[in-house]
């Protein structure tokens, strides 16, 4: 009887103690282990995603390129065609216009802007103290019912309509599982600028000893869910051709050859 | 022993039971609207501008919270729902100024109706985030300035409470950055610190203006010998008296100004006795004497409301003062003119930092921008900061809501619109200050009123007529005594029948046109409480607004007309069985309730006659707890029904219609509901921010709960009915779902809004149909899917699952796959409509882990389309039949495209110019996706058909059919020219080709 007292109340501190002790780095040393590991995460070259968006009830089918060199490419696939949006290739950030068709430049500040998202391949808290990024554990906080572990990730500063503002987002680490269900931050231009974005995770699944959230929700503000995708392949470590992410030099498409009558 | 660790387990066990009864509610993706409207928009209480960044701004609102704008005023978002919606004061820290901001929560321009703060916030990221720091009884805090040359010195101006005593004001300062406060100029509990200014050029010399101020239920009083105006110049360790010109006797509110640009020259606004004395006083020599300069109406008018002096940063001659219109001066306060036309009652003014032709104006109706130095005025129509007093809704498909506003008037407007609730879409219906607005339960007649029951209106709203009825004086009656807000009701017994209350309750059966008084005074008829001919202090200020012992609540019971409610202002319960023949005041049954305490809503029950809900609201007698009971016994006894979860004094409570046990309460911060008679609640907070509820209704066709706030006009949650489910014994299972109604297949069109890039445009209902269940634990791990399926288990949709705990609501648009579309050069729009599914029940089969769980819906047609379900099946065969042709035309250009792009490899040129020349009329093959288009082919013409019948809420008509068969004859014709090519292709069995199953998958 009385052992088991001492073991409860030992069991008891310890789980006091042990939440005294909660850091930001120990919930991400716990987060990395229970995705397969920063070794194995550091050794992840390249990514491919199948997956379908639901943009008001209607799926559009997209592939996600990621490459470790933080080359990014969405394609996208409508009526047989297919066409690439928010393209990367390191140095130039492109996508097509809808009425031509034709590959077009994003404007400088948000290439430049991209381009501090190159070291955050796989993931922006791998590494994070070389990178110059700061974390810090806010605290416990129920989200929507779950308990979670809030912390807060400053990166590079971005700019904002000329002027350089911090950047600044907050993940909602569950306290179960210790990943990701939610990511929010400021919106820093546009008509909805000073509103909170959000980002829903779930659904982590096993690919190659690695866990990846296979649903998510994209472009949403607090309290105001975005577009659910939904990713039906995970390809780890894929060959893509650099070609993928290149600005092409002439059309997209190319005419068919005129046809004598 | 045994017995004993058995006694303990019980009593473990039932701790955690009824720990478990704790659980709080989780609504999950139960979300508030908010319809606005904006235009007329609401209180303003302090504006702050970014001191080197012209595009920043943050607008302080007195019940609809913080707004910042990042593009000069364009666009705004709030950026404090979290908090108190209550603000007296901004303040950007000006050596940090893109990050740190301080929030004074609690409007100091001391109306009636005036609401209550709750402390100083503070945010280090721009306002994303925010930490009270402290002043948690501050009530309302008038200024927040930081040294501008040390971020960790601190000044905060607390006005205090209004209603009663407090020593948690004066002025404070602190010196680490808000950890510790000191006290550094007190006068005494009723006199608070309304305004403060510091030097510019030398952060050591402060100026603060203390006032004696006090509210009751029935007066207000501005003035006593404690006001003055204090100069320090030692960073506030002594102060002075600066009074070298000022009148004698008793002061009222005093505002202070520095002009920047010549901190020599400082402005006060003085409250006097005497009307010669007041005015716009100004010195030249940093306070050591001052001389009157004007005492115009528009400088003088109503200090407690409109006390502040803004000086042009760059001209110390321009000054401008709040006031019902706003005065400016530009000859140092000599003379004055009225701003632009605007609305009025002008409560404060910011000059923009490079241009001081460029102004902002928070005013009883929004914020303006002036841009040629105040004399026109645009205003800002997208801050839904509106103030309703009151609201109803009506029994229309979509139904209306109604409401009253603080100095706006009233109006109605619907809870959907195409394109969203524009202004256009809100009908006028009552000027003045508008309050209660009801619809007559049959008639297309609403009633109407303005403060005080000064006029009250029967609005014929299909003809745009209106006539006034309240009841005047009568033979035998001493003068009637109407709230501002005065009471008006209508009965679910008879549609023409019209309450109003003074003292007295009146009955009208015909609408309002003839009279009867039920009942005697039914309030205390306390004499103190009816002096409101001295209300005001110095200045007499008797609009109405303190009209006291007066009916403020009346409520017929739904289930006996003979059974009628009355709740008093000055704290009467007052219930009658027989129509008021006969009274019986209940309050002395209510136990734990301060006497006297406002009876702010009476509710009676839909389930029985003897019960009833009362809240109670105490914070004019300085009283802020939450007060609500319930008896069933027609007042014998009551019982509370507050748990210590709810935070803010209570304005309303709404029974739901069909589970007595959930309920919805309306407190100043916010709505709480409670699945459990009211043992346990739960704040909502799903896009509802914590602002004031004043009035609640329930919808019962759609089951909206649909709320007048006080500063963040009218928000709606959209169907509430899963609430009525939700019981303990549905909180633990794994997944439960809710029932729902059939839902409609709506027919209408999508046109309408316009506006919307600076207009606040309200937001919609979803229409769509919805799949609602409960999940007791949030899904992370492993694979969840929803889908729907036919009776033959065939998956017709895949739908992105709800991950939530607590309620997941998850959309089908029961639209089929797009079909497959033929490949060309360009897109053919009318590819992307999919037809829909048949009314009928369908399956819901939620697949979670190893577990699958399953439920159905129901969808039916539009009853208001003409179609029958014949005329709908051969709808439906036509879209399939093109559809089908589609998909055949696709797999037809596939399987070409295969055959000439072997070809064009084997250099077959003859068959890749036959098939090219056919493809060219099958599809596009040049051109872009707009004004350089081709020609349009098969494929679009087809698509093109497909989709107007698709879209059509009629049949297909004669016109479309005919074409159709003309597409079909030119596919046919395509089809056998093909064929005549590809028998002549040796190749086929070369090609790798999809079956048409796999292709079109």
């Amino acid at each position: 009887m009385k052992k088991l007292n001492l073991s409860i109340i030992a069991l008891l501190f310890l789980s006091i103690f042990s939440h005294a002790q909660t850091t930001a780095d120990e919930v991400l040393k716990n987060y990395f282990e229970n995705i397969g590991g920063v070794e194995k995460l550091n050794s992840l070259k390249s990514l491919k995603m199948t997956a379908s968006l639901n943009q008001g009830g209607m799926e559009i089918p997209v592939t996600i390129y990621r490459t470790k060199d933080g080359k990014q490419a969405v394609e996208v696939s409508f009526q047989g065609m297919s066409f690439k949006q928010g393209v990367f290739d390191g140095e130039t950030l492109w996508g097509t216009n809808q009425m031509t068709m034709k590959p077009e430049k994003m404007d400088k500040e948000a290439t430049e802007n991209m381009k501090l998202e190159i070291n955050d391949f796989p993931d922006p808290f791998l590494n994070y103290k070389e990178k110059g990024y700061t974390v810090e554990l806010i605290g416990k906080e129920d989200f929507q019912g779950t308990e979670t572990f809030k912390i807060k990730l400053v990166t590079e500063p971005t700019t904002v309509d000329g002027k350089k503002e911090d950047s600044v987002s907050y993940y909602f680490f569950d306290t179960e599982n210790f990943v990701p269900i939610a990511i929010q931050s400021e919106i820093k231009s546009g008509q909805a600028k000073g509103m909170i974005s959000e980002t829903l995770f779930s659904d982590y699944q096993e690919v190659d000893g690695l866990y990846f959230p296979y649903s998510l929700t994209m472009g949403g503000v607090k309290g105001q869910p975005g577009a659910p995708i939904k990713i039906t392949k995970i390809e780890v470590n894929p060959k893509i051709d650099d070609a993928m992410f290149a600005f092409p030099k002439e059309e997209v498409a190319k005419p068919a050859p005129p046809t004598k009558k | 022993m045994k017995s004993k660790i058995l006694l303990v387990l019980l009593f473990i066990s039932s701790f955690y039971s009824t720990k478990a009864q704790n659980q709080k509610i989780y609504f999950g993706d139960l979300k508030a609207r908010h319809i606005g409207p904006a235009f007329m928009s609401g209180r303003i209480i302090d504006l702050e501008n970014h001191p080197t960044n012209s595009r920043i701004m943050y607008v302080g609102t007195a019940g609809g919270g913080v707004w910042k704008s990042n593009d000069g005023g364009v666009n705004f978002n709030p950026i404090f729902d979290e908090y108190c919606q209550s603000i007296g004061s901004i303040e950007i820290d000006p050596n940090d100024p893109d990050n740190t901001i301080y929030v004074g929560t609690g409007e100091i321009w001391t109306r009636n109706s005036i609401s209550v703060g709750d402390g100083l916030y503070k945010s280090t990221d721009g306002g994303s985030n925010w930490k009270k720091i402290g002043f948690e009884n501050s009530e309302r805090i008038a200024n927040i300035i930081v040294n501008p040359k040390n971020s960790k010195e601190i000044y905060v101006a607390v006005l205090g409470a209004l209603w009663g005593d407090s020593e948690e004001r004066g002025l404070y300062k602190t010196t680490d950055g808000g950890i510790t406060w000191n006290k550094i100029l007190y006068t005494d509990a009723k006199t608070g610190c309304a305004d403060l200014a510091m030097d510019p050029n030398n952060p050591n010399i402060l100026y603060a203006s203390m006032w004696q101020f006090r509210r009751t239920g029935w007066s207000f009083t501005s003035g006593g010998n404690t006001s003055a105006l204090y100069k320090s110049i030692d960073a506030g360790k002594t102060w002075n008296k600066i009074h070298n010109g000022f009148p004698e006797g008793d002061l009222g509110r005093l505002a202070i100004a520095v002009a920047p640009s010549n901190t020599n020259v400082l402005y006060t606004v003085i409250e006097a006795k005497e009307d010669t004395k007041k005015g716009l006083y100004r010195s030249d020599d940093a306070g050591k004497s001052w001389k009157q300069l004007n005492n115009d109406f528009g400088i003088t008018v109503r200090p407690f409301y409109f006390s502040r002096i803004v000086v042009d940063p760059k001209n110390e001659n321009i000054v401008v003062k709040g006031g019902l219109f706003g005065s400016i001066s530009k000859d140092g306060g000599k003379t004055f003119k009225s701003l632009g036309y605007l609305h009025p009652d002008v409560h404060d003014i910011v000059f923009d930092v490079h241009d001081s032709d460029r102004m902002y104006v928070g005013t009883d109706g929004g914020v303006y921008r002036s841009l040629n130095g105040g004399t026109s005025m645009e205003i800002i129509e997208n801050l839904p900061v509106s103030q309703f007093y009151h609201i109803s809704v009506d029994n229309k498909t979509p139904y209306n809501i109604y409401g009253g506003l603080q100095d706006n008037g009233s109006w109605f407007g619907p809870s959907s619109s195409p394109g969203g609730i524009n202004p256009g879409d809100w009908t006028s219906i009552g000027a003045g200050d508008g309050f209660r607005v009801l619809k007559h339960p049959t008639k297309d007649i609403v009633y109407s009123e303005m403060q005080g029951a000064e006029n009250i209106w029967q609005i014929d709203i299909k003809n745009h007529k209106s006539k006034t009825i309240q009841p005047l004086a009568e033979e035998g009656y001493p003068k009637f005594r109407f709230n501002w807000n005065a009471p008006m009701a209508i009965s679910e017994n008879q549609p023409d029948r019209f309450y109003i209350g003074s003292q007295f309750l009146h009955k009208s059966e015909d609408m309002g046109n003839t009279w009867t008084i039920i009942s005697p005074d039914l309030t205390t008829n306390d004499p103190n409480k009816q002096q409101q001919d001295s209300s005001g202090g110095l200045s007499k200020d008797n609009s109405g607004a303190e009209n006291h012992t007066t009916i403020f609540t009346i409520a017929e019971s739904p289930l006996d007309e003979n059974v009628i409610w009355v709740g008093t202002d000055d704290g009467n319960v007052q219930v009658t069985q027989n129509g008021g023949k006969t009274w019986t005041n209940t309050v002395k049954n209510i136990k734990g309730l301060p006497k006297n305490t406002w009876c702010y809503h009476i509710e009676a029950s839909n389930f029985n006659k003897g019960t009833a809900y009362a809240v109670f609201d105490g914070h004019t007698m300085n009283d802020k707890n939450p007060y609500a009971y319930k008896t069933t016994d027609f007042g014998k006894t009551w019982k509370s029904i507050i748990s210590k979860d709810v935070v803010g004094f209570v304005r309303n409570i709404q029974e739901d219609y069909v589970n007595e046990n959930l309920l919805f309460l309306g407190t100043e911060f916010g709505l709480y509901i409670t699945i459990d008679g009211g043992k346990n609640w739960t704040k909502f907070t799903k896009n509802m921010p914590s602002v004031a509820v004043h009035f609640i209704a329930l919808q019962k066709q759609t089951n909206d709960l649909v709320m007048g706030t006080h500063g963040r006009g009218i928000i709606i949650i959209d169907d509430i009915s899963p609430l009525r489910e939700m019981n303990t014994e549905i909180l633990k299972e794994k997944v439960h779902f809710f029932k729902t109604k059939p839902y409609t297949m709506y027919e209408t069109s999508n046109f309408g809004g316009h506006g919307g890039e600076t207009q606040f445009v309200g937001e919609n209902p979803s229409k769509q149909p919805k799949i609602k269940y409960y999940l007791n634990k949030r899904h992370t791990f492993g694979k969840m899917s929803l889908e729907i399926q036919d009776n033959e288990g065939n998956v017709l949709s895949e739908l992105p699952a709800g991950k939530n705990k607590g309620i997941n609501i998850v959309e089908w648009n029961y639209s089929m796959k797009l079909p497959k579309i033929a490949k060309g050069k360009t897109f053919t729009y009318g590819g992307f409509s999919s037809p829909n599914y048949p009314a009928g029940k369908y399956n819901v089969v939620l697949k979670k882990g190893k577990n699958t769980y399953k439920s159905t819906i129901e969808l039916v047609y539009d009853n208001t389309s003409d179609l029958t379900l014949k005329d709908r099946e051969f709808k439906q065969n036509t879209i399939m039949k093109l559809y089908d042709m589609n998909q055949e035309l696709a797999y037809m250009v596939y399987e070409m495209d295969a055959i000439i792009d072997y070809a064009k490899e084997n250099k077959k040129s003859k068959i890749v110019t036959k098939l090219d020349t056919l493809k060219n009329t099958l599809v596009i093959t040049t051109g872009d996706n707009y004004v350089g288009s081709s020609e349009k082919q098969l494929r679009e013409l087809l698509t093109d058909i497909y989709s107007r019948v698709i879209g059509n809420y009629d049949k297909p008509t004669s016109t479309e059919l005919k074409n159709i068969e003309k597409m079909v004859k030119r596919f046919q014709k395509a089809k056998k020219d093909y064929q005549k090519i590809k028998k002549k292709v040796k190749f086929l069995d070369k090609l790798e080709l999809k079956t048409f199953k796999e292709f079109i998958k």
